[in-house]
Formats: C-alpha cells, structure tokens, sequence
C-alpha cells in the first residue's frame, strides 16, 4: 500500500472581478495530478515555476484548500479534513523553501524547534530541552544553539533548524518544497546528503519539489514532471533521464549543462535536436489550449501524456 | 571578582549579538536626548502627582470657601483659589492624575479592543474580515460627540471608568485598522504556514506568534494614541461634556478661562493647567516619536 496516495488532485483559484467582485474566471494552478508514493522513497515533483508543484504540496498538507480530487495517507482519506487532522500533522510535515521567513524571528531555537513537541507530547520542560538538543546535534548545530534566535545563523543553518523542526515529532512523510534552492550551492549538497542521511535512520518518505533536475536525480526514486498544473511525464528516475518521451522533458533534461568538454558537441547537438523537434511537433503533444494530455503508460513505470490515438 | 567582570562581559555580548525588541526600544530613548528628558519628565510629573492627590485631601481640596474665592497665589493658596473658594494647586495634582488616568485607561482599554479585532480580522481574512471590517466602518461614522453629549445627559454621575468606557468605544478604530494591515501581512509569511502544519491552533498562532512580531508598532501606536487620549479628554472637559466641577481635571480647570474676567485678570487658576497639558502632550510625542524610529532601523540613531 502506497503512504501517500493522491486522486485527481485539482486546486483552482478564483478571479473576482467587476463591480461586485463575482468570480469571473479560474487559476487552475493543479488540475488533474495523480500520484503515489512507496514508504522509504523519494518521489520528484519537477517543473518551471507557476506550474502547479508548489500547489501541489501546500494542497496535500492542507495549506490550499482543494477544490476535487482526493488524497489519501496509509489508506485513510484526509482531503480537507479539519478536526482529526491532529494525527496527520503528526505523520506529515513540511519543509519551507524560505528559511529566511520560515522561521519566526522573535522566537529562540529551542522554542521554535519544540513547537510540534508542545502541541503533541506532553514532556517536561527538562525532557523537552533534551530532546531539541538531540534534534539540534542531529541536523549538526552545536546545542547550545537554542537560546539563540534565528537571525543569528546562516541561510544553510536556518534551513536545517527547519529541518530539525519537522523531524521532531518523527514524522512518516515530509513535504520539502524546494528546500535547498534558496542555499549556495556549496551548502546545497550538504543539505541534501543530510536528508538523505535522515531518510535511511528514521525511514523516511519524502515529496521533493524542485525545479532544479540536479537536484532531483540526485534525490529522488519516482519524478512526476508538470506543466501548466498536470503532468506531462512520469516515471522511474532512470526512464526520465535515459529516456524522456514527451517534448518537454526532454527540453529539460537537454537543458542539464555538462561538464565534460569532450562532449561538448555531443550534447549541443542533442539540444539542436530537441529544438528542432520541439518547433516541428510542438502541436502533437498539446491539446488546442496548449495543455497536456492525459497520461499514457508506454511501460510498467513509465507513463507519458500522449494524445490517446498516436 | 574575575568572575563577576567575566560574566559581565559575556552579558555585554549577547546583548550586542541580539538587541530584543525593548532593548533597541531603550537605545533610541537614550540616544535622544530630547526625548530621554521628556521620559524622566514624564515619569516625574506621574510619580508627582500621584503621591501628591494621595496625601492631599480630596474634600479639603473641593470644599467651596466663599470669604476665600479668587485669591491670588499665596504662601497658604500656592496657586491662588477658583470661583468658589477651591485651591487650584490641589486641584491641578488631583486633575493631572485623572486625566493621566484617563488617558492611561482609555489607551489600553481601546489598544485591547483594537488588538483583538484587527487581529482576528487580519489573520483570518476573507469574509471574516469582511464583517469585521464592516462593524468597524459602523463605528467610525457615528457622531463621537453627540454620543458623548447625550451620554453626560444620561448618567447622572460618572467617574473615570464610565468616562474612559465611553471614550474607548469611538477610539479603538485605528488601532483596529494598523493591527489588521500588520497582521494581513504576517499571515502570508512562512513561519504561520509552518506552525499551521506543525499543529498549532489559530488562537495560539495568533497570541503566540503574529502578536509578538506586532509588538513594537502596537507600542508606537499606543503611546502615539496615549497623548492624543490626553488631549481629547481635556477637550471634551473644556467644552464641559468631561468631568463635572466636583471630579477635577486638567480641562475643567481650562474652562475656568471661558469666563473673560478670569481669562484675562486670574491666570494662576487656568495658566498651570494649560502649561501642564502642553509638556504633557509634547512628552509623550517625543517619546512616541523616538520609539517609531526605533521600529524602523533606516531612521534609528542608536
């Protein structure tokens, strides 16, 4: 059974306008996204900004309201749920994109870090200093970070005192909306191994939303690829990255830069390729209102959205 | 001894590393000279009056003497005596307390109800702020001294918590509306979203989160308002819609100058009321000033 199971998961906004402020028309910022995740596994949400995966994320833990569409977590539906939402806050965090904002500047560490042990466990003040002290040493902080307050550490600290806070309460799932992309690159990788690290210790599940396909490959096992709110791909990593099928996967995977020289030519014709093809069928991928089409599966893992005749 | 220097040092430090909210607050005043003497000032003239109408006697200080009426200031009537006989020193100690009272309780009462409904306007938004934003726009077109007029009418008898009752009712509006902005703002902000998804009720959100990031313009705009609250109290006193003659206060003993005799001929009976609401206003301006520019740290000195 997959952790988190999503159906059809639509968020549309609405555009008031006129004079007594009617809905006039709809964002569809996700419209239409399946998806499933294995425990233990890393499940990719790529694409460019404004394409829904955001959304996507902040929909499934509760911060946007969903419009249709349902989500279920270990076999249980928890779409807009309000009252027994308590257990699944307890299972499902969040990791913000911002650690500058992400974190209250007027609370210290240590309160910031045991908010979630406050609101679900009933520890002594003593226990509870313990036990962020222990998260702090995890996420690599000294301990005597807690009396500390926020602006008095780097962007990459930040993230991870971030870190630390979802990971207080031993969650099943973490949503990390493009946790590293506001960090130096240097500090990228750190960040990053470091989720890795705390995946395999506490057996975590993770929805990694980036737009940085580096990144994404690095991390995650599945990728769901987005386009204006659906998918336009998804798969396994190696069927994304060794063999993209829809048009604008493959614009993104020719986009990775390559380091090595001596493929220079190689790759520059791979991208003249995919231009080339991009101009040509641009038509064959899109439906009239430049959406995509709903997927297909070309194999067991692998489905691309593809008009239902070709 | 070692010890206590080490310590001190290290209390030094921190202090440098993370100035909190009070201690920038602090740094300004002190910075300023002009509005540092106007916080001791301030604090004098409190702590003066309010010994001063404790040892004084009140029915002493209101009894009407009428072989003893409009005496110029003397060694026994330091500040001479009113129409009936009153001596205007006590009067002027007791009336700078209850308008000080006045304002104080008024400032709170009203920065409580404005606090509360901007702040829930504000982090709810939509159409609880809709509604919210409606009942305040209510509140803002009634006529303020007509209510009040009729109000004196009414009660017989009021004492300062009825009179800072009624006052509270037309002046939590703005507090209302600037808490509302800040807290529109705050919401939006990451760490809600965060303590959202950490578990967090909204009311602990609200108290324990977005208020305390509100709290150094909730304190500019309460002081602000402090000296305003002063100031429209003695107004309303003047225009003999305050206090009656018996509860004195810094305007009744201004509307003594309506009468031209007086204005002209007795100055030590409106004189020092009007001198005192004067320093008093500027005072607390001047501090309220200094704290708005220590909100803002393009526009700190210190």
């Amino acid at each position: 059974m997959p952790i988190l199971k999503v159906e059809n998961l639509k968020v549309h906004f609405p555009i008031k306008g006129g004079i007594f402020g009617r809905t006039v028309d709809y964002v569809k910022a996700v419209d239409g996204v399946s998806l499933e995740i294995e425990k233990g596994t890393t499940y990719g949400l790529v694409g460019e900004s404004g394409s829904g995966k955001t959304t996507t994320g902040r929909a499934i833990i509760g911060l946007n309201k969903i419009t249709s569409g349902k989500v279920y977590f270990e076999g249980k539906e928890v779409t807009n749920l309000r009252r027994s939402r308590a257990s699944f806050h307890r299972d499902v965090q969040m990791i913000f994109q911002d650690p500058y904002s992400s974190l209250n500047p007027k609370k210290r560490v240590l309160d910031i870090v045991a908010e979630p042990l406050r609101n679900f466990e009933k520890m002594s003040r003593s226990e509870e200093k313990k036990r962020v002290e222990e998260l702090l040493e995890l996420v690599g902080l000294s301990p005597e970070s807690i009396v500390k307050y926020p602006h008095q550490f780097s962007g990459g600290q930040r993230q991870r005192i971030g870190i630390a806070r979802a990971i207080a309460l031993k969650p099943k799932l973490i949503i990390a909306d493009e946790p590293v992309s506001a960090l130096d690159v240097s500090v990228q990788a750190q960040v990053l191994n470091f989720m890795q690290e705390i995946q395999k210790e506490l057996d975590l599940t993770f929805l990694f939303i980036s737009h940085d396909l580096g990144v994404i490959r690095h991390m995650c096992n599945q990728i769901g690829i987005m386009y204006r709110g659906r998918f336009v791909e998804e798969g396994l990593t190696e069927d994304i990255f060794n063999n993209p099928q829809h048009i604008y996967t493959k614009r993104l995977v020719a986009a990775i830069p390559n380091i090595d020289p001596s493929k220079r030519e190689e790759s520059l014709q791979f991208r003249k390729e995919v231009d080339h093809e991009y101009k040509q069928s641009y038509a064959n991928y899109f439906d009239e209102d430049g959406l995509a089409y709903n997927l297909q599966p070309i194999s067991e893992t692998h489905f691309v959205a593809l008009p239902e005749k070709g | 001894m070692s010890k206590d220097v080490v310590i001190m040092s290290e209390q030094i430090e921190e202090s440098h590393e993370s100035p909190s909210g009070l201690k920038v607050l602090w740094r300004e005043i002190i910075r300023d000279k002009l509005a540092l003497s106007s916080l001791i000032l301030l604090i004098v003239i409190s702590i003066g009056v309010i010994i001063g109408s404790a040892i004084l006697d009140y029915d002493e200080v209101t009894k009407v003497d009428l072989f003893n009426t409009h005496a110029p200031p003397s060694s026994e009537n330091w500040l001479g005596t009113d129409y009936g006989g009153r001596d205007v020193f006590g009067q002027l100690i007791i009336g700078t307390r209850n308008s000080l009272a006045i304002g104080v309780l008024v400032t709170l009462m009203s920065g409580f109800i404005g606090i509360l409904f901007g702040l829930i306007a504000g982090y709810f938004g939509g159409t609880i702020d809709n509604i919210f934003m409606r009942i305040l726009d209510f509140f803002l077109i009634l006529p303020f001294l007509m209510i009040v007029i009729i109000f004196v009418a009414i009660v017989p008898k009021y004492s300062i918590i009825s009179f800072s009752l009624i006052m509270t009712a037309f002046l939590w509006m703005g507090t209302a509306r600037l808490v509302r902005s800040k807290a529109l703002q705050e919401r939006e902000l990451d760490y809600v979203n965060a303590a959202k998804t950490l578990g967090t009720s909204n009311l602990k959100i609200m108290l324990t989160h977005v208020l305390p990031n509100l709290s150094s313009i909730i304190i500019v705009n309460m002081t602000l308002s402090l000296a305003g609250n002063i100031g429209i109290e003695s107004g309303l006193s003047f225009l003999g819609f305050g206090f009656p003659e018996s509860t004195p206060s810094l305007g009744t003993l201004l509307s003594y100058a309506t009468n031209p005799q007086t204005l002209e001929y007795r100055w030590w009976i409106w004189l020092p009321a009007a001198i005192l609401i004067l320093i008093l206003m500027l005072s607390v301006r001047n501090v309220g000033e200094a704290f708005k520019r220590a909100t803002d740290a393009r526009q700190r000195r210190g």
